[in-house]
């Protein structure tokens, strides 16, 4: 029997001949709490970025959520989304996680964007560098959408042809996925698509 | 050892266990004392092997050995592979690669003069009692105050309190429920003015003033102490989740310096912590309320099927009679419920009695305010789960319980809610029912206790 990761009750679950043979990953959270998680399922265009898919909504028990695993670093919260995320991205498409600044990487012990794509069993590229060290939750709207580069290709890494799609945690005024996708197309990338956790007004 | 060290940071130390990243001080503070050797370090996960190999992971500050707890995964910190303890996360995280600070040079002396406010007088049993306790403070050794719900549990711990604290020694009243907390808070403050007190629970603030000689704090908050004290009084020892929880009570010894005594106030102690206490130490029963008239003997009603009548939106005729009658009477009351579903389904049923009756829980906003609202008499009653079962006091309240076969209620919790009946000297008595569907031997034994207590014949 194992328990919830968020509330600790235990949950009870129905075995089944695909959780048998590891075809499905068994749910880590009770259903009360998956029932607080808002599906959004929002698919956009940008300038950029030939599509953008987010997942959920940022309501409170999101916000919880990312507080646990981003602020007080409980990596274990990683496999919360394993099986929602697995069945997004699998597929021949490159998966490149947004890249953290290495010092701020070492500060929080692990990536967040990394864990996750870990824990869903899916393999990505890690080909992209972050330039500077400041978080873009500390600035504002107009402040972040006048930021020059903030990625460069990591040196020895070449482009191949193929889909290529940035994952990242929490997709609000787009300057991230936006600055990662130029990187890739100015390094001769043709579609560059994103997947989101969570989509933030 | 050499030459000074800051005596804020003792002060704030001293008997704590504490994330070495996380302290008040300066980072560049902390590391000069560790130089100096006035503050060792621990490191925060120690993982040993089982003799199958397997990994065995403790959390040297929770203490917490249940494996399925801790998580391992790939540090960018430490380079390699890093464990780090769930169960007191929300502390701040302890893992493989972060130290836990505590105090290694001399520890602080604490004032001897304390003066005591308190002007009421003890009952003679209650002074029987805390002579006792002060006695077993002496040889050193546990105590049980076994006092019935409404006896005056707290006033009781006054004296003994005050002379361990004028022998310059460091005392803590631990409970598991911040709400007892929050109320024996300003009854102290107040019984002991130049005491220098802190309450510590969830959200609390930390200070760094000086360095509190008497604290108060949630049995959680006890993880982040080390040999401290050197006398715990453990209020409500029965309560949620003290009992439910190991760690907890390992969290109480270690807080409390080797070798001193750990006390417990409850009117309901379990046969466990009464058989440890009586191999130990000593029990003083007080059987008898100050106001001097017997507890409150529940009756018992039928209410078949209550649940499904509830649920077709249907309030049973029996608890709507019930409920009318104190409505009529203008008797404050509270209804006991075992599920949160079912009460909120029956909340909107007792709006159609009067549309200021509410609904509280645990996790409910408005919890603080409807309680209050109740004292204040802007409420007629409130409906709730089993979190107000102790701690609370309404002059002239009459309670209720639906479904008392329930199995959260047990002997304890039943003995807990008639407690909060007839606990004023102005109305000492007052109606205690347990609407049930069939009648359960908890139901029965709760009310044979009180009954034997009334009689002033209790089995220890």
């Amino acid at each position: 029997m194992n328990s919830c990761l968020l509330c600790e009750t235990p949950i009870a679950q129905k075995s089944s001949w695909k959780t048998l043979l590891a075809l499905e990953k068994q749910t880590e959270i009770c259903q009360d709490c998956s029932k607080n998680f808002k599906r959004a399922d929002i698919k956009e265009v940008d300038t950029m970025l030939d599509q953008i898919t987010s997942l959920y909504t940022y309501n409170e028990a999101m916000r919880e959520y990312l507080h646990q695993y981003k602020f007080l670093q409980d990596v274990a919260l990683a496999s919360v989304f394993a099986n929602e995320l697995h069945t997004l991205l699998k597929g021949n498409a490159t998966i490149i996680p947004i890249p953290m600044h290495p010092e701020k990487r070492i500060e929080r012990t692990f990536s967040h964007v990394e864990e996750l794509l870990k824990s869903a069993c899916i393999p990505f590229a890690d080909i992209l560098e972050k330039i500077g060290t400041e978080a873009m939750g500390e600035k504002s709207r107009a402040e972040r959408l006048a930021m020059e580069s903030l990625f460069k290709m990591k040196p020895g890494t070449a482009i191949q042809p193929g889909t290529y799609i940035l994952v990242d945690d929490i997709y609000t005024t787009g300057t991230t996925l936006r600055h990662a996708a130029t990187a890739l197309k100015q390094a001769g990338a043709t579609h560059v698509e994103a997947v989101t956790l969570i989509r933030a007004e | 050892m050499t030459t000074t060290f800051d005596a804020s940071v003792r002060d704030f130390l001293a008997g704590r266990i504490w994330l070495r990243s996380h302290t008040p001080f300066p980072i560049g503070i902390i590391d000069e004392h560790i130089a100096l050797e006035h503050i060792k370090t621990i490191q925060g996960i120690k993982t040993s092997k089982t003799y199958t190999n397997q990994p065995l992971h403790f959390c040297n500050r929770c203490e917490n050995d249940t494996q399925a707890r801790f998580t391992t995964f790939d540090c960018a910190k430490c380079e390699g592979p890093c464990t780090y303890c769930r169960h007191c996360l929300k502390m701040g995280r302890v893992s493989t690669c972060t130290e836990l600070i505590i105090w290694n040079a001399e520890p602080p002396t604490y004032p001897t003069a304390h003066i005591i406010a308190w002007q009421g007088t003890l009952t003679p049993r209650q002074q029987q009692a805390a002579d006792e306790l002060t006695h077993s403070n002496i040889k050193c050794i546990p105590h049980l105050i076994h006092a019935v719900c409404g006896s005056g549990k707290t006033e009781i711990l006054f004296e003994p309190i005050h002379k361990l604290l004028t022998e310059g020694k460091r005392v803590c009243i631990a409970a598991p429920r911040v709400d007892v907390i929050l109320e024996l808070e300003p009854r102290l403050r107040a019984a002991f003015p130049q005491t220098v007190i802190e309450a510590l629970y969830g959200g609390s603030k930390s200070t760094t003033e000086s360095s509190p000689q008497l604290i108060l704090a949630t049995t959680h908050q006890l993880y982040r102490f080390r040999h401290a004290f050197d006398a715990i009084f453990v209020d409500e020892a029965d309560a949620f989740p003290y009992t439910a929880e190991e760690t907890l009570r390992r969290a109480v010894q270690k807080a409390a310096k080797p070798g001193a005594p750990i006390h417990f106030v409850t009117a309901t102690p379990s046969d466990k912590l009464l058989a440890a206490i009586k191999r130990t130490g000593q029990v003083s029963t007080i059987d008898r309320r100050y106001h001097g008239h017997p507890l409150p003997v529940p009756r018992y009603e039928t209410l078949w099927n209550y649940s499904k009548h509830i649920q077709k939106g249907k309030l049973p005729k029996k608890l709507a009679n019930w409920t009318a009658e104190r409505l009529k009477r203008q008797e404050p009351f509270l209804i006991f419920f075992h599920h949160i579903g079912l009460m909120e389904q029956a909340e909107p049923l007792f709006q159609q009695l009067d549309a200021r009756i509410h609904a509280v829980h645990a996790a409910h906003p408005d919890r603080k305010e409807h309680v209050q609202a109740l004292r204040g008499k802007e409420v007629p009653g409130l409906l709730t789960t089993t979190i107000l079962e102790r701690g609370i006091t309404i002059p002239n309240v009459q309670v209720a319980v639906v479904g008392a076969e329930q199995l959260l209620f047990n002997k304890g919790a039943l003995i807990q809610i008639g407690g909060r009946v007839g606990r004023s000297a102005q109305h000492p008595s007052g109606d205690y029912v347990l609407f049930h569907h069939g009648i359960t031997y908890s139901m029965d034994e709760a009310k044979n206790e009180i009954i034997q207590l009334n009689k002033g014949s209790v089995r220890i």
